[in-house]
C-alpha cells in the first residue's frame, strides 16, 4: 500500500478534483473507478457491435420490466381462483386477450405473472450452478494432484448423468417448492462450468506473475481469490448468461411434469394445467401456445445475450463473428 | 471417360466421330430409356389398381366376416386379474365380464336379479340360505358350472387368508358352505347378514383354481384364455398395454354382439380423446369438462354425462389408531376439536366446486350415499346441516377460542398458528383444483393449507400421516361395504397392517347402527337404519362430502349402434354394477370402415404449427450454442 501511494500515477486522463483530505488514496480509488468505467465503456462498445446480442438484451429488459411491473399491470389478485373474473376456458376476447383458464382467470395476467417465477428460478438456479462450478473448478485447477483427480472424476460422473433425470429424482424426493426446483437444477448443471473454469485456472496459473505472487508469499487463498478468480470471472459471467436459458427450460420441464410448486404460477405449470384440463384435445390453443412461446423467447434472449457477452469477454473467440 | 471407352470399343471401324454427336445421341437414348422406365413404373401401380377394382366388393365382404372388435380406452392399471385380489375399478369391471356372480343387479333400477343362482331363500331363523344354481352355464373349457364351484370359492375365502384379500368382508360371517347337489348351494351363517342377495363375489371354476398354491401371489395372468363363464373370456393381457377379451358364444343370457373387446391403455387423457376422434377406439371415459364440451360438437360421437356412483369428500384424520387403540400417525391434534372441523366445512362452497371445478358435471354433496341410489340417499336436516357460511365459520372459531394474531392467522390451543396439510392425488386434476379453492377459503378464515400432491397417497394414508385428505369411493347398489369401512372392526390390527378402514373412524354409535342394519332383512327398516348411520357419520364431522361427480364418457356412434346405460334411463357406461354395457353393445352396421376424414380442426393445425416453431427455435438455440460456445473451443 505504501508503495502504491508513493509512486505517482504515470498519466491521468482526467484528474478529479481532490477535495478530500486523503488525497492520494482518493486519487488511487478514483483511478480504479476510472479504469473500470473505461473497461465498461469498452465492453459496451464491443457488445453494441453484436446486433443479435442487442436484440436479446432489449427483449430481456422488456420481459424483466413486465415481470417487475406485473402486479401493477394486471393486479395482484390475478392468481386467485375464488372471485376469478371470467367463465371457464373462454376464448380470447377484448376483456381477456388470451382467454381464460379452467378457473376463469385471465391467461394474459397469468402469463405476465409466470415471467416472475420463470426468470427468478432461472437466474437463481444458474447462479447456484455457476457458483458450485466455479468453486470446484478453481479448487481442482489450483491444487491439482490426487485432489483434482477425485474432484474431476466426480464432475465427470455428474457430466454423464442425464441431468433431467437427476433433477426429477431430486424434485420428487424433496418437498414441492420453488427452492427445490432451484436446488434440483443448480446441483445438476454445474459440471460444464467446473470443467471450463478448471481449464482457465490451469492456464492462468501457468503465467509467471502467479509464480511471482507465490514467491512474495501469497498463500493459496490469496492466489485463488486475487489472481485466478478475477481472470476466470469473464468466462464465468458468459457461462452464467448461457446457463440461464437452459435453467429456464429445465424449470419449465419440471413444472410441466408436475414437480414444481403447485401454488405458484409458472409457464411450465401453465402448460401442465392446460394438459390436465384437456386443452390439447379440445383445441384451446390460446392456453398452450403463449406460455410455450414465452419460454422459447426468454431462452432465446438469454442465449443471444450470453453469446454476445462471451465473444466480447473471451479474446480467444475473436471479433470476427 | 467411360463413354469414350465404349465408343471406341463398339465402333472400331468407323471414322473418329465428332466428340459431341455421340454424346448427344447417347444422352437422347438415355433420356428415352428413362422416360420409358418412368412410364413403366408409372404403369405398374396402375395395373394392380385396375385389377383390384372388381375385387372391392369381395374385400368388403371379407371385412364383414372379420371379427367385430370394440376397442375401449382405459387409464387405470390392473392391480390383479385374480378375483381374490382385485379391488381397482378396471379389474372388477373385467371380472364382471368374465365370471358370473350368484346374483346380478337389474340394468333398470339395480334390484337384485338372478345370475348364476336362479332363485334363493333364507330359513325362518335367517341363518341358512339356499341358492338354486342354474344348469345352463358352462365354463369356457366346456365343463358345467355347478354349485360345487360356488361352494369351493366361498370355502377358499373362508379358510385362506390370501383368498379373502378383496372380498373377505362378504364371507367373514359365513359358518359353513356346502353343495349337496350340483344345482343347490347352502350357506350357513353365524348371524343374519343382509347382503346375502348382493354377494359381489366372482365364482371361479374349482377345477382350474384348486391347482393354485399361494392365493395372495397368484395373479391369474399366465394361462390364456382364462377359463370363465361370463359374457367374455380374457384371451390376452399385457400390463399397461392392453387386455383382450373374446365373446363367450355359449353365455347363458345370450352371446354379446361384438366378437372381441380390447381395453387399450392411454395414460394420457388427451391421447385417448385423439384416438376417439380418429376412430382408433370406440369408447373413452373419464373426460374433463373441456374435452366433453369439444366432443359434443363432433359428428359420430355421443357424449354421455351421467350421475356418478362416487362421492368426493374431505376426510380429516380423527387420530389414527389400530384395533387395540394404539395411536400412530401425525394428524394435527387441532382437528380433533369438532369446532375446527365444523369451521373448515362451513367455509367450503360446494356450489362453487360444482360450477367451477366440475363445470356443472357434478351434484352438490349432502349425505354419504350419492342420490343415484335414491332409496338409501340421505340429506341432512336444516338444523344439522353444515352449510356454506364463511361468517359463521369465523364465529365458530372465535367462540371456540381460536383467535387471530396480528398477521391474521388463527392460533391453536398451543399458541402456534393453525396450519394443515391435505393429501392429494397428483393424478387427479380435480384434487389439485379443489385444493386451490380450499387454500383461499381457509386462508380467509386464517388457517394455512399445504396441498401435498403425491403419485401414490396410500403409504402416507395407511400410516395416518395426514391432517386432511381428498377421499372418494364408488358406491355399490348395496351400501354395506361403504358403510363397513367406517366401523371400528375395519381398523388395522397393528399400526403396520392395512385394515379395510377408510379414514380411521371408530364411533360406538355408528357401529351399533351398523350391527343392526346388517342383520335386518326387512328392506324398509334397513333403509331407515342406513340413513341413521349416514346422519351419525355426518354429525361426527370427520368427513364431509363435497360433490358427487358425474361420469363423463363418450363413444363413437359409427362403431357402437346402441349400448345400455345403468340405470337404463340416463345412467353410465363404464364401471357398471354388472356386465350390461359391453354385453348389450351392438356394432353399427355400416360403420365398420374407419372414418376417413380425420376432421382435424384448424385449431389443431395452429397448435401443431406453433409446436413446430417452438421446436425450431429451441433447436436453433441449442445448435448455435453447441457450435460456438467457449467450452467446445477450449
Amino acid at each position: 500500500m505504501t508503495t502504491s501511494e508513493s509512486t505517482p500515477p504515470p498519466e491521468t486522463g482526467s484528474t478529479p478534483p481532490p477535495a478530500t483530505g486523503a488525497a492520494p488514496q482518493g486519487k488511487a480509488r478514483s483511478l480504479t473507478w476510472e479504469r473500470r468505467r473505461t473497461s465498461v465503456a469498452r465492453f459496451w462498445r464491443q457488445y453494441r457491435s453484436h446486433r443479435a446480442g442487442l436484440y436479446g438484451l432489449g427483449a430481456l429488459l422488456l420481459i424483466a420490466a413486465i415481470a417487475l411491473a406485473a402486479p401493477l399491470l394486471v393486479g395482484s389478485d390475478v392468481q386467485n381462483v375464488t372471485g376469478a373474473p371470467g367463465k371457464a376456458l373462454e376464448s380470447p376476447s377484448s376483456r381477456f386477450p388470451l382467454g381464460t383458464d379452467q378457473y376463469g382467470r385471465s391467461l394474459f395476467g397469468l402469463l405476465l405473472y409466470g415471467a416472475r417465477i420463470s426468470l427468478s428460478v432461472g437466474l437463481m438456479a444458474a447462479a447456484l450452478s455457476v457458483a458450485i462450478g466455479t468453486l470446484i473448478g478453481i479448487l481442482a485447477g489450483h491444487f491439482g494432484g490426487w485432489f483434482a483427480t477425485v474432484v474431476m472424476r466426480i464432475t465427470d460422473w455428474f457430466l454423464v448423468m442425464p441431468a433431467l433425470v437427476l433433477a426429477i429424482v431430486l424434485a420428487t424426493v424433496l418437498s414441492q417448492s420453488v427452492w427445490t426446483v432451484v436446488l434440483a437444477i443448480g446441483v445438476t448443471s454445474w459440471p460444464t462450468t467446473a470443467r471450463l473454469v478448471r481449464a482457465q485456472t490451469l492456464a492462468v496459473e501457468s503465467r509467471p506473475y502467479i509464480e511471482r505472487a507465490q514467491a512474495l508469499g501469497g498463500g493459496h487463498g490469496h492466489i485463488m481469490a486475487r489472481h485466478v478468480l478475477p481472470n476466470v470471472m469473464p468466462l464465468v459471467l458468459a457461462q452464467t448468461t448461457l446457463l440461464i436459458s437452459s435453467a429456464i427450460l429445465t424449470e419449465a420441464t419440471l413444472a410441466f411434469l408436475g414437480l414444481g410448486d403447485p401454488n405458484v404460477v409458472s409457464w411450465g405449470g401453465m402448460l401442465q394445467e392446460a394438459r390436465e384440463t384437456g386443452a390439447v384435445s379440445s383445441g384451446h390453443w390460446w392456453y398452450l401456445a403463449p406460455p410455450g412461446l414465452a419460454i422459447a423467447v426468454v431462452a432465446l434472449a438469454f442465449t443471444l445475450c450470453g453469446r454476445a457477452v462471451e465473444s466480447v469477454l473471451n479474446p480467444k473467440l475473436g471479433t470476427s463473428r | 471417360m467411360d463413354t469414350q471407352g465404349t465408343t471406341t470399343g463398339t465402333t472400331p471401324h468407323s471414322p473418329p466421330p465428332h466428340p459431341a454427336r455421340p454424346r448427344a445421341a447417347r444422352r437422347l437414348l438415355a433420356t428415352g430409356a428413362a422416360v420409358f422406365a418412368l412410364l413403366a413404373t408409372a404403369a405398374t401401380p396402375l395395373s394392380p389398381a385396375a385389377a383390384a377394382a372388381p375385387q372391392q366388393p369381395a374385400v368388403q365382404a371379407k371385412a364383414k366376416a372379420a371379427p367385430r372388435t370394440l376397442t375401449i380406452a382405459v387409464a387405470q392399471s390392473v392391480d390383479s386379474l385374480s378375483p381374490f385380489l382385485a379391488t381397482k375399478l378396471v379389474s372388477t369391471s373385467i371380472h364382471r365380464l368374465v365370471y358370473e356372480y350368484l346374483t346380478n343387479y337389474d340394468v333398470k333400477d339395480a334390484h337384485t336379479i338372478p345370475a348364476l343362482a336362479t332363485e334363493w331363500k333364507s330359513s325362518p331363523d335367517k341363518l341358512t340360505w339356499t341358492y338354486k344354481i342354474r344348469d345352463n352355464s358352462k365354463w369356457s373349457d366346456g365343463k358345467q358350472a355347478t354349485a360345487e364351484d360356488a361352494a369351493w370359492t366361498f370355502n377358499k375365502m373362508m379358510t385362506d387368508e390370501g383368498a379373502a384379500s378383496a372380498n373377505g368382508s362378504f364371507t367373514a360371517n359365513f359358518k359353513k358352505v356346502t353343495a349337496p347337489d350340483p344345482t343347490t348351494l347352502v350357506v350357513e351363517l353365524k348371524k343374519p347378514q343382509a347382503t346375502m342377495t348382493a354377494l359381489d363375489v366372482p365364482i371361479v371354476p374349482k377345477h382350474v383354481w384348486e391347482k393354485v398354491g399361494d392365493f395372495s401371489k397368484f395373479n391369474n395372468d399366465k394361462d390364456f384364455p382364462i377359463v370363465g363363464n361370463g359374457p367374455y373370456v380374457i384371451t390376452d393381457y399385457k400390463p399397461d398395454q392392453y387386455v383382450k377379451l373374446k365373446a363367450n358364444k355359449n353365455f347363458w343370457r345370450g352371446a354379446p354382439k361384438f366378437d372381441e373387446l380390447t381395453m387399450k391403455y392411454y395414460k394420457d387423457g388427451d391421447a385417448a380423446v385423439a384416438a376417439l376422434r380418429r376412430g382408433e377406439v370406440g369408447f373413452v371415459q373419464g373426460l374433463t369438462p373441456a374435452q366433453a364440451a369439444s366432443l359434443k360438437s363432433e359428428k359420430n360421437i355421443k357424449v354421455n354425462d351421467a350421475p356418478g356412483r362416487r362421492f368426493f369428500a374431505l376426510a380429516t384424520n380423527p387420530g389414527a389408531k389400530d384395533k387395540t387403540g394404539k395411536k400412530f400417525g401425525d394428524g394435527n391434534p387441532a382437528l380433533l376439536d369438532p369446532a375446527v372441523r365444523k369451521a373448515l366445512f362451513q367455509s367450503v362452497d360446494r356450489k362453487a366446486i360444482v360450477d367451477k371445478v366440475f363445470q356443472g358435471h357434478a351434484v352438490e354433496g349432502q349425505g354419504y350415499i350419492p342420490p343415484r341410489f335414491a332409496e338409501y340417499h340421505w340429506k341432512p336436516s336444516a338444523q344439522q346441516q353444515i352449510a356454506y357460511d364463511p361468517a359463521a365459520a369465523a364465529k365458530t372459531l372465535d367462540d371456540a377460542g381460536y383467535k387471530k394474531n396480528a398477521d391474521g392467522k388463527r392460533l391453536g390451543k398451543d399458541g402456534k398458528p393453525l396450519d394443515f396439510r391435505i393429501l392429494c392425488h397428483a393424478t387427479d386434476p380435480n384434487d389439485k383444483a379443489v385444493g386451490k379453492y380450499l387454500t383461499e377459503w381457509w386462508g380467509e378464515l386464517g388457517i394455512g393449507l399445504k396441498v401435498e400432491c403425491l403419485d401414490s397417497v396410500s403409504d402416507r394414508w395407511l400410516a395416518g400421516e395426514y391432517d386432511l385428505a381428498f377421499d372418494g369411493y364408488s358406491v355399490n347398489p348395496d351400501p354395506d361395504y361403504v358403510l363397513s369401512i367406517h366401523t371400528c372392526a375395519a381398523l388395522p390390527a397393528t399400526p403396520d397392517a392395512s385394515g379395510q378402514t377408510d379414514n380411521f373412524i371408530c364411533d360406538k354409535q355408528f357401529d351399533g347402527l351398523y350391527d343392526r342394519q346388517i342383520v335386518e332383512y326387512d328392506k324398509a327398516r334397513r333403509t331407515d337404519l342406513v340413513k341413521q348411520m349416514q346422519s351419525r357419520l355426518y354429525d361426527t364431522g370427520y368427513m364431509n362430502v363435497m360433490v358427487y361427480p358425474n361420469a363423463l364418457e363418450a363413444y363413437r356412434t359409427d362403431q357402437i349402434k346402441s349400448i345400455k346405460t345403468m340405470p337404463e334411463a340416463g345412467g353410465n357406461i363404464w364401471g357398471q354394477d354388472g356386465y350390461w354395457s359391453w354385453w348389450s353393445a351392438e356394432p353399427a352396421a355400416s360403420g365398420d370402415t374407419p372414418d376417413q376424414d380425420s376432421g382435424t380442426s384448424p385449431a389443431v393445425w395452429i397448435i401443431i404449427g406453433i409446436a413446430v416453431l417452438m421446436i425450431l427455435v429451441i433447436a436453433f438455440v441449442v445448435t448455435r450454442r453447441r457450435s460456438s460456445t467457449a467450452e467446445d473451443r477450449e
